[in-house]
């Protein structure tokens, strides 16, 4: 009797044991599968097909139990080549789809196949909730309202004090008054007040105080008037210079190309957002909701994530505020500076070689967060790099080369005309 | 007394003008980084022309067909001075084997060009389709972005090899973007997108 309960529960037990290393082996497995198909979903699926959001291609949470296994075996190496051969469940989503045909994979075997499958039933792998980058971002900036906080804390603080000392005062007094000694009476303070004013020597110095304090207000004031360094105006988005050319290494020139061709740099108009933006909708970071910032593009386009259509009526200017205001008396060319000038910037303010040009007058945007003024732009600062940058040595300079060329001819005594130095461009006169 | 009263005052003094430095250096200092500051004559900044990007005075009645703003779509049939249209073909899979096979690179293929294709190729592409165009770009890698296609590997979604593609199948997906890829007529200009377009080709031999 007690051996076949030995035997049964030995029996038992390697049951479980085989049970449970053929679970543990069977999820490995899987988590391998679904580790390859995630990286050849990346590769081969990501530019038109989602998880969760309909992009080119349907979303494909779930396509495992819409469609057959051996269905989806033949139709993702060769989609087109299924529809050609009139399948009719290959018809039937080609149509349902807008008749967009999808690419052919004849690289990928069953087993990636298989492996894609695995992934897209188990879903993007739950980041480490501390590894995430989901951490909050804190504003390490001292705000102005903080330190208005922070002043009228001590200016609280020292109204405290003084109740609490004249306080104090009191009932010591009327401990003293309790005991039977006199005390003489504290001065008011309005006779206080009154009678330091009558010190000539006192009022002196007050007078030199204020002057002092206004003649530097007044001096500070003048030389900062109309000087708008450090301005970081409040923009209908909240887009990060930090993320965009920062993290992400994004040139300066992709969304303001006009610094490379013409006086003004340009702000990007929506369409130059919505390349990259029509797929990044930075969903991780929201709850798989799109993010708000993001849906502000969508929103003055009239753009539906859904249908991926845009709505004419409903579209309006992003109306972006001016940081960089030169007065218009004053002429500035961006591409005259980033592309005829920029290897002498660059030596000039040194800048190191990854650092696009840009830099030299506008600072680290890489690192700003919301964008500001770094430059004072004054005609102080113009000036003063106008006198210092070295501009010798020049290669393939067309200005230059131009320049030097009116010189020859007006050393051999040749006409010269305005026209000949450019001087029939309309933009010379009309800009 | 009278000497020690005039020291205290000296002391006084000193110390008076110190704070009050202090004081009005501290609250100079400390001013509001989403205004800007104290202006004179702001109407010398404003140009009496449009200010390009920003909104346009809409109680204007000369202005009133600008709607709001100074950014506006070119009117119809004109082109900037110096800009080179080539044959517009549309945005269609046809569109696309017709441009196949019929553009051909206008400019010709030398080092200036090839150098200039290179810098707006690193700007404009280089971001997703990565410095050698095998699809590893920095968005790729940080994955922001993902099923770039290589140049010189794997087959087109349009049908054929990557490394196949015709100089005008380039100049079509670069005009009017492909999939996730946006349409970058906007910020290349035909001539570029040329230039960009030899640039891909030297890429798509790989190396």
């Amino acid at each position: 009797m007690r051996d076949i309960s030995m035997i049964l529960k030995s029996v038992r037990n390697s049951l479980f044991l085989f049970t449970a290393i053929s679970v543990l082996a069977v999820s490995t497995v899987s988590a391998q599968d679904a580790k390859e198909g995630r990286t050849l979903f990346k590769a081969k699926c990501s530019s038109c097909h989602a998880l969760d959001a309909k992009l080119i291609g349907p979303a494909l949470t779930g396509v495992s139990d819409r469609h057959p296994e051996a269905f989806l075996l033949k139709w993702i190496p060769n989609s087109q080549g299924l529809v050609a051969s009139g399948d009719p469940a290959a018809v039937k989503l080609y149509n349902e789809n807008g008749k967009i045909a999808m690419t052919s994979f004849p690289e990928l075997d069953e087993g990636k196949v298989k492996s894609i499958l695995a992934y897209i039933k188990e879903g993007e792998p739950k980041p480490v909730a501390a590894a995430g980058g989901a951490a909050p971002v804190q504003d390490d900036t001292v705000s102005g309202l903080s330190i208005a906080g922070i002043i009228g804390i001590i200016l609280v603080a020292i109204v405290i004090l003084v109740i609490l000392a004249r306080a104090g005062k009191l009932l010591e007094r009327l401990i003293l008054q309790k005991q039977g000694i006199e005390t003489e009476d504290d001065m008011p303070l309005s006779v206080g007040v009154r009678k330091m004013f009558r010190n000539k020597k006192f009022v002196l110095f007050f007078v030199l105080c204020i002057a002092i304090a206004l003649g530097s207000w007044g001096w500070m004031g003048m030389w900062n008037t109309g000087v708008h360094t450090g301005y970081q105006p409040v923009q209908p988005i909240k887009f990060s210079h930090e993320l965009h050319a920062g993290i992400n290494q994004i040139d300066c020139q992709y969304c303001h190309n006009g610094a490379f061709k013409s006086k003004n740099a340009t702000i990007p108009s929506l369409n130059v957002c919505m390349n990259c933006h029509k797929a990044v909708q930075a969903r991780d970071k929201y709850d798989g909701q799109i993010s708000p910032e993001i849906q502000k593009i969508y929103n003055a386009l009239g753009y539906d994530p859904e249908t991926q259509k845009y709505d004419p009526n409903q579209q309006k200017p992003m109306e972006w505020v001016r940081v960089h205001n030169l007065p218009d008396f004053a002429y500035f060319n961006h591409s005259q500076h980033v592309v005829v000038a920029a290897d002498a910037i660059r030596k000039a303010k040194g800048l190191q070689p990854n650092e696009p040009v840009c830099y030299a007058c506008h600072g680290p945007v890489n690192t700003m967060e919301e964008i500001y003024q770094y430059s004072p732009l004054t005609m102080k600062w113009c000036i003063n790099c106008h006198k210092e940058t070295d501009i010798s040595g020049q290669k393939d300079n067309a200005f230059y080369t131009k320049v030097i060329e009116a010189h020859e001819k007006i050393k051999k005594g040749e006409k010269i005309t305005p026209a000949l130095l450019g001087g029939l461009e309309c933009g010379k006169c009309h800009y | 007394m009278k000497g020690s009263t005039l020291a205290m005052n000296k002391n006084k003094f000193v110390y008076a003008v110190f704070v009050a430095f202090a004081f009005v250096a501290t609250f100079s200092a400390c001013k509001d980084k989403r205004s800007t500051g104290l202006e004179y004559a702001r109407n010398m900044y404003d140009p009496i022309a449009l200010n390009p990007d920003q909104p346009v005075d809409t109680t204007n009645k000369y202005l009133s067909s600008f709607k709001g703003q100074a950014a506006q779509t070119p009117p119809a049939n004109t082109k900037p001075v110096g800009f080179k249209e080539y044959d517009e073909f549309p945005n269609n899979q046809e569109g696309y084997v017709a441009a196949g096979a019929t553009m051909v690179n206008p400019l010709p293929v030398d080092t200036t060009n090839l150098a200039e294709g290179k810098h707006l190729y690193t700007v404009f592409c280089s971001p997703c389709h990565g410095d050698k165009g095998n699809g590893q770009g920095h968005l790729v890698q940080i994955e922001k972005f993902s099923g770039v296609p290589s140049y010189h590997e794997g087959s087109s979604s349009r049908g054929g090899n990557m490394k196949d593609l015709t100089a005008g199948k380039i100049y079509h997906t670069i005009t009017y973007g492909l999939n996730n890829m946006g349409s970058h007529a906007s910020q290349i200009t035909p001539t570029d997108r040329w230039k960009v377009v030899m640039y891909v080709q030297e890429l798509q031999k790989g190396q």
